[in-house]
């Protein structure tokens, strides 16, 4: 009884929530409220005796809309998101879209046949579902694991260098183009509109 | 029955501990300026009165919804993690067999209620505070990861009461020395202290909550000392044994244990310097997290 209020509560909490996103009018507030959504999600797998897959939703989406969020903001034209702005882009297309999707769904949840039988108390899960992930493809997620990882470490060791007076980059010069060329990238002009240095124009 | 005493039994030590860690606050802030406090244990009753006095004060346009959520927020998630921490054999008010999850899941939540709380008020200096959390605040909780899944591994369980009855012998402090000073960092940053205060800190004149006034900066700094309430309990469980302990009972080791973490932890914050954000991140990134899988190395082959 208790599982079943608690159920329809966290799926409403889940559907308003990702209803809202498309509705805010900010992208941190879009953001946010997907990882409601999401969270409301993980406590229902906690409720279906999932744990660990409950509980690492939680721990998953918190990190990763985090991240997201900011990064929206970083390449939106709209600086820091902090002005009102619409979330919604294509609507006919979209609304195709979502309407599709809806009665895929419905379709395909109404038409199998979904398992009724409760988990055996005091099984195993977390052990189950570990043997299941690492059982014959052991090698492979540890392989994965630490070249991402070695890949992270090695982008912020290249990207944090610091120098004695500022970044380890300040005062380089990108490499020519053709050999012996001039520097790459962006030309600065010199002297354009600073001419309160002083004295020496 | 018990259930209602042992949340009566937390509350009551919160708000005695919440009240500790404001006067010891005190008390080191007094040292360290050299001229020591007048009566340190009522400062932190007259600040909370001048707040709660305090005309609250709003900047244009703040996102008055997400500002209560990062108060509500980070005062749950200081909660959850003290009733992830077991009292007793088996006993805690929330019983997972993932706790040691749980509590990863609300470290990464609380680099989001504190994101917020410096988005929400539309000021440029609380805003620049959320953003550099949040590049020391991820990959800090990177590393309380390994670290943690170390401690799991003599107890072969996920289970924060399974973690603390495999320590009956010999504590993880001993066992994976690495882990405890590791682990503390990430209290720091957890509470927004010391080297780690990115988002509170005092050359953005207050950071995040630069622009909370009256009751809502009373909310935010209460908010603060639960949750570092929560993270010496958790600390004190992974690596200090939490209730074990002989003669005194269960609950009140673990609550000595938990205010040695956090008086470590507050000594620290005053203590240490803060580093610009760049060489932080190197440091944390190269120097720190190469340190945490050592940990988990030699918690792995002694498991073995």
């Amino acid at each position: 009884m208790m599982t079943s209020i608690l159920f329809y509560a966290l799926s409403a909490l889940a559907i308003w929530s990702g209803w809202r996103v498309f509705r805010v009018d900010s992208m941190i507030r879009a953001t946010f409220a997907l990882m409601v959504s999401f969270i409301a999600v993980g406590a229902i797998a906690l409720l279906l005796s999932a744990d660990y897959i409950g509980v690492a939703t939680v721990f998953m989406m918190a990190v990763e809309m985090m991240v997201m969020g900011l990064f929206m903001i970083m390449f939106m034209m709209n600086p820091a998101g902090l002005n009102p702005m619409q979330m919604v882009h294509q609507y006919r297309f979209s609304i195709g879209a979502g309407v599709a999707s809806f009665v895929g769904l419905s379709v395909a949840v109404l038409t199998t046949a979904l398992p009724v039988s409760p988990l055996p108390p005091g099984g195993e899960t977390l052990r189950d579902l570990g043997t299941e992930l690492l059982g014959n493809s052991m090698l492979i997620f540890e392989t994965a694991g630490v070249t991402l990882l070695a890949t992270m470490v090695g982008a912020v060791v290249l990207s944090s260098a610091s120098g004695r007076f500022g970044s380890g980059s300040q005062g380089a010069q990108p490499p020519g183009l053709t050999e012996g060329g001039a520097p790459a990238g962006r030309k600065v002009d010199a002297g354009s509109g600073h001419s309160h240095h002083g004295g020496g124009h | 029955m018990i259930v209602v005493l042992a949340i009566l039994g937390l509350f009551a030590f919160l708000i005695a501990s919440i009240w500790a860690a404001a006067t010891l606050d005190a008390v080191c802030r007094g040292w360290i300026a050299g001229g020591g406090t007048v009566s340190p244990a009522f400062t932190p009753l007259r600040t909370a009165a001048l707040w709660l006095s305090q005309q609250r004060l709003t900047t244009e346009a703040p996102d008055r919804l997400n500002a209560l959520l990062s108060i509500a927020g980070y005062f749950a998630l200081g909660l959850v993690g003290l009733a992830l921490v077991p009292i007793g054999p088996d006993t805690t008010l929330i019983a997972l067999p993932t706790s040691v999850v749980a509590w990863g899941a609300c470290e990464s939540l609380v680099v989001v209620v504190v994101f917020l709380h410096g988005w929400s008020p539309n000021a440029p200096l609380a805003l620049i505070g959320a953003y550099r959390y949040v590049a020391i605040g991820l990959p800090i909780m990177l590393l309380s990861m390994f670290v943690l899944i170390a401690a799991a591994l003599p107890a072969q369980s996920l289970d924060l009461r399974d973690i603390v009855t495999s320590q009956s012998s010999v504590w993880n402090v001993i066992r994976q020395p690495l882990g405890l000073p590791l682990f503390i960092l990430l209290g720091l940053s957890l509470t927004l202290r010391g080297p780690f205060d990115y988002a509170d800190s005092a050359d953005l004149a207050g950071g995040t909550s630069v622009e909370a006034s009256g009751p809502d900066r009373l909310g935010w700094q209460i908010a603060r000392l639960v949750m570092l309430t929560g993270f010496s309990a958790v600390a004190a469980s992974v690596f200090l044994g939490g209730y074990l302990g002989p003669v005194l009972p269960g609950p009140l080791w673990l609550a000595i244990k938990t205010l040695a973490i956090m008086t470590v932890v507050i000594g620290l914050s005053h203590l240490l310097a803060r580093m610009p954000v760049a060489r932080m991140m190197g440091l944390i990134w190269i120097g720190l997290l190469p340190l945490s899988f050592l940990d988990l190395i030699l918690a792995g082959v002694l498991a073995l």
